[in-house]
Parts: C-alpha cells; sequence; structure tokens
C-alpha cells in the first residue's frame, strides 16, 4: 500500500517567489539600459596595472572577518523619501557575506556560494531560485563587499577619483544584461575604509549604503556563525 | 484391498486426465497481465464510495500517479553547477515515447511562463480573494467613519509602505506601478513561507510524468529501459555523477517482484514442511508422491474456477491460495492411509466407508467459505471461491486418483503410547489444571484483543525504496515534520469553498502551522460571484487610493497603469463561468504545479501543505483528509472487517448446524467445541501478549476452524473408544500447522499473520484431541 501513498502529490518544487521575481526580472528587463553619461574627474583605471590603486585595492581587501555597521537607503521611482534599513554587515571568508537588517524589520540575508538565502526574525529560511540573474546580483555584491576588484574587473570598467585620502570607484557594466540586473555600481571611502556604496539604474531607482565602524580580524564565535551565516 | 476393474480405471484415469488438460488448456489461454491485477486498490470493492477511496482512486489514476523525481548529484564536487547536465538529461527523457513531459528545476523558462499568467491576470484570478478578505476585516473590525473605499485605500497604502521595507521589495519594485495592491508580492510570501527550499536549491533536479500507468508493463519496463537510454545518452556516468530517482512503478515493480519471488518460496518451504512431517508419520516417503497429482490437480482446479468466475483476480490470492495444499492433502493422507476394515475390502466400499465423513469434512468447509462470496472485500469473495473450488478438487480427485491405483495403501509408522504419567491421576490433574488455563484464557484474553487493519499491510514493505523515496523527495522541498492535506468534493465550486473553510479551520487552531495550497491561486465561487458587488461598492476607491499615496509620501500617478487596469476591470462583464475561469488557471498549471490541486473531474481536491505536523484529524465535514489517514484506509478496514468478522460466524453457524444434523448431539458437540475452543484459546493468547490483530488473523481464524473441524470429525470414531487419533488427521494436522507455519514468516504482513493464525488453531486442536483419549473423564 505504500505505492498508494506514494502517489499522493507533495509539496511543489517550484516556488512562487521564485515566478515573482523571475517576472520582475522579466519586466526589468524590459527597462532601458543604464545611461553612460561619464562623471567629472573619473579616469579609467586597470585594478592589476596600476600601482597607486593597487596599493589601495590590497589595503581594502581584508583577508579575515570584517564586520560593519550599515544604514541602506533604497529610493524608488514613487516615493520622495528613500526607505531606510539599518544593520550590520559581517564578511566570513570561506562563508560568504551577510546582511543582518535590524530596522525597521529584522531579517538576514545570506550571500554565499550556494546562492542567497533570507531568514527571517523567528528563523523561518527562503532561499531565492538558482536564477543566473540572482546569482549575479547576489554574487557582485558579494565581490564588491570583499572588495575583490581583481574579479569584478572582468564584469566591468573601473573608473576612480581620488582626492586626498578620500576615493571613489565607478563600476560600469561591460554587458548590458549585466546592467539590467544590477545598474551602475559606485564604491566611495577614505584611507582603508569603505563608506559608501551606491548600486542602481537611475537617481530616483537606486540604493545607497553607508557603512560605518568597520572592524577587521575579528573572530567570529559559533553562535555568530550559526545566526549569520549558513 | 480389491482393487478396481481395469475399465474403470482407466475410465477414471480418462476422467483425470480431461480435467488437466481441460484445466491446463483454459490457463494456457489467459492473457494474464489483464487477468490478474497487482494493484491494491483493486482490493477495495468497486463501488466503495468513501471519500478516501474516491481520493485515492483520483489520485493513483491521475497524473499525480505517474510522476518521476530525479536528483542528480556530484559526491566529490558537491557545489558543482549540475543544470546543463540535467536539462541535458531531460531532453533525452523526453524524446522517449514512455515520456510524457521532463523539465530540468531552476530552469527559469517554465516558472516565467506561470508567473507572467499571474501577472496578467492577477486582477481575475487574485483580486477576487483579496477584496473578499479586505471585507471580512473591514467588517469585522472597528470601521471607518470614511466607509469601505476610504478604509480600504488607506490600508493598501500602509501595506505597500511596509513593503518597501522588506527585501525582496527592491527586485519586485517593477511590478508595483501595475500591482500596488501587492497581490503578487503577497502570494510569494504566503505560498514560500510554508514551502522553504530543502537542501541548497533545485539545480540537478528534474521533474517528469510517464504515459503510462505506474501499475500497468507499460509504465515500467519501458520507462526504466528510457531512463537508462538518458542516463547514458546525458552522460551522467561519464561524468561520475549519481543519479537518484524516486517513482511509483519502482514501487509497484519492486512489489510485484518481490511478491512473485513470495509464491515461489512459500510453494517450496510449504512442500518441504510437508515431506519433512510426513517423515516422521509415513514408513516409505516416496509413496508421498502419490499425493502429488491431488495437490496439483486441487490447486489447477482452484485456479481454473476462480478465473473463471472472475473478471480480475488479485495476485494475493494466489499467494494464499498456495496453502491450499496444505490443506487440499488432509483428504489424501485420509483415503491414502485408512486400514482396510477387513482383508481385501474393495476401494468402493472403503470409499463408501469412509464418504460421510469426508463429506461432512469437506462440504461442511466449502459451504462455509463459500460463504465469504457475500462479502464487501473483492480480495476475501475470490479466497473464498479459491480455497472452495480447491477444496472440492481435492476430494474428488483424492477419490478418483487412488481409484485407478493398483494398491492404494500409505503404510504409517507405529507410534509408541503416550507416557503412563499422563494416564496416571497425577498427570491427568496436571492436564485438567491445564484445560482450566487454558479455558481462563480462552474465555478471559479476546477481551483484551486490539485491533489495527491497514491497507498498507496488504503489501510488501520495501525499506530500502522508501529510504531512497525520501531521500529524493527530500531534495525537492519535502518536508518529514510537515503535513499534507486532501480537500476533496464532488463539484470545484465546493472543493474551494471547503479548502476555504479548512484554512479558517488551521488559522483558528492556536498553535496549528498555517497552510499553503493552489487555493491562493484559485479563488472560491462565492469571492468570485461577490466581485462585481464589491466592485461596485469601490466607484470612490480610486481617487481615495491616490490620496492616500500621498499621504504616504508617495508620487499617486506613478500608480496610473494600476488605476487605468481598475477602470477597464469596471467596464468588464462579471464572471459568468465559474469553471471555465477555473479551467482558464488549471491550463496554464505545468510541471509540479499541476500536482497540487485536480480541477479537472470529480473528485475534485486541493492539496494543502502545512509546515508543522498537524495535531489532529479536520472535522468531517471540511472534507479534508490527511494523507497518512489515506494511506491506511484504517476506518474504512475496521468495516469491513466486521463484515468479514459476520460472515465468519455465519459461516461457523452453518458448519456447526451441519455438524449437528449429521452426527448425534454428543458427538456434534464435541465436533464443533474442539475447533471454537482452540480458536478462542489462540485468540485470548494473542490477546494477552498484546498482539494487534487484523481482518486477516479473522480469516486465518476462520480456516483455522474449518481445518480443525476436519480433525474433530475424522478423529470422531476413535474418540468414542478412547485411541489414539488416526494417523492420518495426526499428520494432516502436523503437515497443515507446518505449511502454514511457513507463511507466519512471509514478508508480507498479512499473509504472515494468517499463516500464524492457522498454525497455531490447528495444534492447538491437535492437542485437544490427543489429550481427550487420556484426560477425559473415566478414561483409563
Amino acid at each position: 500500500m505504500n505505492t498508494i501513498q506514494r502517489s499522493a502529490p507533495r509539496a511543489p518544487a517550484a516556488r512562487p517567489l521564485a515566478l515573482l521575481l523571475a517576472a520582475a526580472a522579466v519586466l526589468a528587463s524590459a527597462q532601458p539600459p543604464v545611461g553612460e553619461g561619464a562623471e567629472q574627474g573619473f579616469v579609467r583605471i586597470e585594478p592589476a596595472r596600476d600601482a597607486d590603486w593597487r596599493a589601495l585595492f590590497a589595503g581594502l581587501a581584508s583577508p579575515g572577518n570584517r564586520q560593519a555597521k550599515f544604514e541602506e537607503r533604497r529610493y524608488f521611482p514613487f516615493r520622495r523619501d528613500p526607505v531606510v534599513l539599518s544593520g550590520e554587515i559581517r564578511i566570513s571568508p570561506g562563508r560568504g557575506l551577510s546582511l543582518s537588517y535590524l530596522a525597521p524589520a529584522r531579517n538576514v540575508v545570506i550571500v554565499d556560494g550556494k546562492g542567497l538565502l533570507l531568514r527571517n526574525e523567528v528563523g523561518e529560511e527562503r532561499e531565492a531560485p538558482p536564477d543566473d540573474r540572482i546569482r549575479t546580483a547576489a554574487s557582485t555584491l558579494a565581490r564588491l563587499l570583499q572588495v575583490d576588484l581583481a574579479a569584478l574587473g572582468q564584469d566591468f570598467e573601473i573608473h576612480g577619483r581620488r582626492e586626498g585620502s578620500t576615493w571613489s570607484l565607478l563600476l560600469r557594466p561591460r554587458q548590458e544584461a549585466l546592467a539590467g540586473i544590477v545598474g551602475r555600481i559606485g564604491l566611495a571611502g577614505e584611507g582603508t575604509a569603505m563608506r559608501r556604496i551606491t548600486m542602481g539604474r537611475s537617481a530616483a531607482q537606486r540604493i545607497e549604503i553607508e557603512i560605518t565602524d568597520a572592524r577587521d580580524g575579528l573572530l567570529f564565535t559559533a553562535d555568530t556563525l550559526r545566526q549569520f551565516f549558513r | 484391498m480389491i482393487r478396481a476393474g481395469i475399465t474403470s480405471r482407466l475410465a477414471v484415469r480418462a476422467v483425470l486426465v480431461a480435467f488437466a488438460l481441460g484445466s491446463a488448456a483454459w490457463l494456457g489461454c489467459l492473457d494474464y497481465a489483464a487477468k490478474i491485477s497487482t494493484s491494491v486498490l483493486e482490493l477495495i470493492p468497486p463501488g466503495e464510495q468513501t471519500r478516501e477511496v474516491l481520493v485515492m482512486r483520483s489520485l493513483a489514476e491521475g497524473p499525480q500517479a505517474q510522476v518521476l523525481l530525479f536528483a542528480l548529484a556530484d559526491r566529490d564536487a558537491p557545489q558543482r553547477s549540475l543544470g546543463a547536465l540535467a536539462t541535458a538529461f531531460a531532453d533525452e527523457l523526453r524524446r522517449s515515447p514512455a515520456i510524457a513531459e521532463a523539465v530540468a528545476l531552476g530552469v527559469p523558462a517554465a516558472d516565467e511562463a506561470l508567473g507572467r499568467a499571474l501577472f496578467e491576470h492577477r486582477l481575475r484570478w487574485l483580486l477576487p480573494a483579496w477584496l473578499a478578505r479586505m471585507h471580512r476585516e473591514y467588517n469585522g473590525g472597528p470601521g471607518n467613519e470614511a466607509g469601505f473605499p476610504a478604509w480600504m485605500a488607506e490600508r493598501a497604502a500602509a501595506d505597500l509602505e511596509r513593503f518597501l521595507a522588506r527585501p525582496e521589495a527592491v527586485g519586485m519594485q517593477e511590478l508595483l506601478s501595475r500591482d500596488p495592491l501587492l497581490l503578487l508580492p503577497t502570494l510569494a510570501h504566503e505560498g514560500e513561507k510554508m514551502l522553504p527550499l530543502g537542501g541548497s536549491g533545485r539545480e540537478g533536479l528534474i521533474w517528469a510524468r510517464m504515459r503510462g500507468s505506474p501499475f500497468s508493463e507499460e509504465g515500467q519496463s519501458p520507462v526504466f529501459a528510457a531512463i537508462e537510454q538518458a542516463r547514458v545518452a546525458a552522460g551522467i556516468d561519464r561524468e561520475g555523477l549519481e543519479l537518484k530517482w524516486t517513482g511509483l512503478n519502482r514501487f509497484a515493480a519492486a512489489s510485484r517482484a518481490r511478491i512473485e519471488s513470495e509464491v515461489r518460496w512459500l510453494n517450496l518451504f510449504s512442500l518441504v514442511a510437508v515431506v519433512l512431517c510426513s517423515l516422521v508419520f509415513v514408513r516409505r516417503i516416496l509413496q508421498l508422491l502419490h499425493l502429488v497429482p491431488v495437490m496439483l490437480l486441487s490447486l489447477l482446479g482452484a485456479w481454473t474456477v476462480t478465473t473463471l468466475v472472475f473478471e480480475r483476480t488479485h495476485i494475493l490470492v494466489f499467494v494464499l491460495g498456495s496453502v491450499l495444499g496444505g490443506v487440499a492433502i488432509d483428504y489424501g493422507f485420509y483415503l491414502f492411509m485408512q486400514s482396510d476394515a477387513y482383508e481385501g475390502e474393495p476401494y468402493g466400499r472403503k470409499l463408501r466407508r469412509l464418504l460421510p465423513s469426508l463429506l461432512a469434512s469437506c462440504l461442511t468447509t466449502t459451504l462455509g467459505f463459500l460463504l465469504l462470496l457475500f462479502s464487501d472485500l473483492p480480495l476475501i469473495r475470490q479466497l473464498g471461491v479459491f480455497v472452495a473450488a480447491g477444496l472440492l478438487c481435492a476430494l474428488g480427485a483424492a477419490m478418483l486418483y487412488f481409484a485407478q491405483l493398483e494398491r492404494p495403501r500409505l503404510e504409517a509408522r507405529c507410534f509408541p503410547p503416550p507416557p503412563g504419567f499422563l494416564r496416571s491421576r497425577r498427570g491427568r490433574n496436571l492436564c485438567r489444571a491445564l484445560a482450566a488455563c487454558a479455558a481462563a484464557v480462552a474465555l478471559a484474553g479476546p477481551w483484551f484483543v486490539t485491533w489495527r487493519d491497514d491497507i498498507r499491510q496488504l503489501d510488501l514493505p520495501a525499506d530500502d525504496l522508501r529510504a531512497n523515496d525520501a531521500a529524493v523527495r527530500s531534495l525537492f522541498g519535502d518536508q518529514a515534520d510537515g503535513s499534507v492535506f486532501l480537500t476533496a468534493a464532488p463539484s470545484l465550486a465546493e472543493a474551494r469553498r471547503k479548502l476555504e473553510e479548512f484554512h479558517a479551520w488551521i488559522a483558528n487552531g492556536g498553535d496549528r502551522s498555517r497552510g499553503v495550497s493552489l487555493g491562493l491561486i484559485v479563488p472560491t465561487e462565492q469571492a468570485v460571484k461577490a466581485l462585481r458587488g464589491h466592485l461596485a461598492s469601490l466607484e470612490a476607491f480610486p481617487a481615495e487610493f491616490r490620496q492616500a499615496l500621498g499621504r504616504k509620501g508617495m508620487t499617486p500617478d506613478y500608480f496610473q497603469p494600476f488605476l487605468e487596469d481598475w477602470r477597464q476591470m469596471l467596464g468588464q462583464a462579471a464572471e459568468g463561468d465559474y469553471q471555465a475561469l477555473v479551467a482558464e488557471i488549471d491550463q496554464k498549471l505545468s510541471g509540479p504545479f499541476a500536482l497540487l490541486a485536480n480541477l479537472r473531474s470529480s473528485p475534485y481536491w486541493f492539496l494543502t501543505k502545512t509546515a508543522a505536523r498537524g495535531p489532529a484529524a479536520p472535522p468531517a465535514e471540511l472534507g479534508t483528509i490527511g494523507l497518512d489517514q489515506l494511506g491506511s484506509l484504517n476506518e474504512l478496514f475496521r468495516r469491513y472487517r466486521w463484515s468479514a468478522l459476520w460472515l465468519s460466524l455465519a459461516g461457523l453457524g452453518l458448519v456447526i448446524a451441519s455438524v449437528f444434523c449429521i452426527y448425534p448431539s454428543r458427538r456434534g458437540l464435541r465436533i464443533a467445541l474442539i475447533p471454537a475452543s482452540s480458536c478462542f484459546l489462540i485468540f485470548g493468547a494473542f490477546g494477552i501478549a498484546g498482539q494487534q490483530l487484523n481482518l486477516f488473523h479473522l480469516l486465518g481464524a476462520f480456516l483455522g476452524i474449518c481445518l480443525s473441524h476436519n480433525y474433530a470429525i475424522f478423529s470422531a470414531e476413535t474418540s468414542a473408544t478412547a485411541s489414539s487419533p488416526p494417523v492420518p488427521v495426526r499428520l494432516s494436522a502436523v503437515s497443515t500447522a507446518a505449511s502454514f507455519g511457513v507463511l507466519a514468516f512471509s514478508g508480507i504482513p498479512v499473509v504472515s499473520a494468517l499463516g500464524l493464525t492457522v498454525s497455531l488453531i490447528v495444534l492447538t486442536a491437535l492437542v485437544v484431541i490427543e489429550a481427550e483419549t487420556f484426560a477425559g473423564p473415566g478414561r483409563p
């Protein structure tokens, strides 16, 4: 009789969120691509060749654990003011990146080699489907926060500007498809500290992330790893 | 004994040969694939209309039963991307005519098609339920002075604002200009919250559906071959990958193979057991070969009559019927081992002398088994005919076979008398004390009997396949700690309404986990009908919504596409045909989604999955059953067990009444008491030991009583003279107990139950018959 029991249907293998993200991405791809406007004072750089920038990038890319606070401002084209979220970023080499949102709601977004995982405040997990577009966005974000500019250089043209100890980078996607997914990316910082990340297609539709209180070389406890990574 | 004349011997031989040839010809012409059923569903009456059975039939005959799930894995490199190989494997599978569809999951094309359809039809499919919910909340809350449109506009704008802070808001923002009511994001949130992905994504998973039924040959060998071909063609082995897969056809094929194997070894060991027992009682063992034709003719007759009477016969009948040999041999033993009444007694005269006992035994037992024809269960009806026909053929074959032998006499070994201690006063007292204990067990024990009927006990447990199935399904997101419910009804509208009621029951259940189903997409008929009325009362909503958006700091003009869609919807005609609307949704469901509901034919049903295990069976009025409940059919089989119990009792009454008609009252009482007391003692022992019994223990008891009844009849003469029971009775009882004892080791739980019960009852009856020679009052 176990044969009959097995004939009973089970949970769907595809997920509604997957559908909707896919539908959203399809609609998003119908939007105009990123503009080609050139910002003043930015010069194109090659991370591997330019000695000045290479020293900066080496300082930015910490080999150990990293933790910082962040404030994310989401700009939507239909809202006058941005939606502000805050939380903590944790980066652990080998385990990936964790964005722990503390306000207005608690959520953890984990980006690692297995993909993208959302964990809500009661520990329920939702995994994004292995869609190429989502995977691309997640891996780009991970490489950004790990300041892996050598890897980023393969997919983006990198333009930079320095004024004293402050610096700014502009990452322009080489492929139109990538532009449709992540838009243009901006990074800004001082010395070896990254202060700001911006991503988006336009001024009205973008995300700004302000990073403060960054600390490198931390030792994450087993509890921290379990809570913020998978 | 004088042998029969040559002419009559030839005539008898001709009759036997003609019967054997006729039966063999009939059996040789049969289309066994069409005649023999292996499906457990055919054990249930075709007219059974209980909800569980209707749903189960719908599942087993529908596309749900045709699903195949595959999982690719690279053990050496778990992170390896397997999407391309999964796609190649699915492509190769689709090439086979045995496979109807195959898709590699995680490939966005199929998902996008449904996502696009959901988006395009969101106002027709999703809005009715959303508006109905808004109405319920508005009516259930404190209300709003400005009325429903203003309340709903404020509520929708607030929900939108909250949504913007959720992680998925960035990815979905492109949808919002046309879906500010969050119909799709809410669907995604509700659906996904309950169905988290198992494993690390869907890459390497392939979903497929075969064309044939998993219970037929069409759905087995050709499908297995297609999978093997696809595996080779897609380079699964070459790439060093592991392919795990599961499907109902694997269970069905394994079940059939194991049952066939069981039939073989049960027959073999049964025969060995009978021969070994015979070695103890018979001088010249080779003479036992004369009993083989009797057994074979009996089985041949049973097969022939059963296949003639029934259009389809279940394979379990032949498994259970394989022990008919152990019963059929009784008549052979009795005829073959009887001493002549006087030197040179002709066979005909001897047969006439023994005929009353033989007929009393055979006809009463046959009558009892024929009563099983009134059972509701096809299996029991078929078994009744099989055994009754087998017994009649066994008696006829024994009578005719020995008539054409030159010297039909099987010499028995001489046994020493029982130990003198047993005949002493102390020995008799000990026997009486034991008899009193046995009587106490027989009278009190049955009150402790507990029953548990589970249709799964009719099948061989396939632990390895079950473990593989669980492992593969977990990769597809099936959770071991969740519960699955089916809500079914004869009409689509009723099924959807009951689903709504079931979900309300879940939501009101305190700590019960909320459920998810295709009801998230399919609106209720009530909500669809109410849509026009709701919209008519929302004339002011667009203006109110613009104002509410403005108050939340949003630009109302951005949402103009939605407002335009709303305006167009107001101008459209009302949905006239609910069935057509649902059919439209059903058309867009493909692959795994199509298995979440049956929207095409009665009984219509919806699947609900809860993340946590449901605590109790839902009330009957919700029309919902848990899959565990569906799997066992416990309630249904309890009804059949009671039906079988009444039939058995009626059969037993008939047998006893026949005995009293044939024998004087004292002898009749003895013949009736021996089987009855044996049966009660064994059931009492089961009750005290805590053994849970089922329908097949009951059938075993009936068979055991009929057999014991034979021994009580055959030993009636010797009992009257206080001498030891005849050797044929001893040999019959011991060989029957041995052959049924073999069944007790069967891997099929019900066969084991039947074998154990019959074996114990028969042995107990033999002990009673033996004991009465020296334990009775006034015996030496």
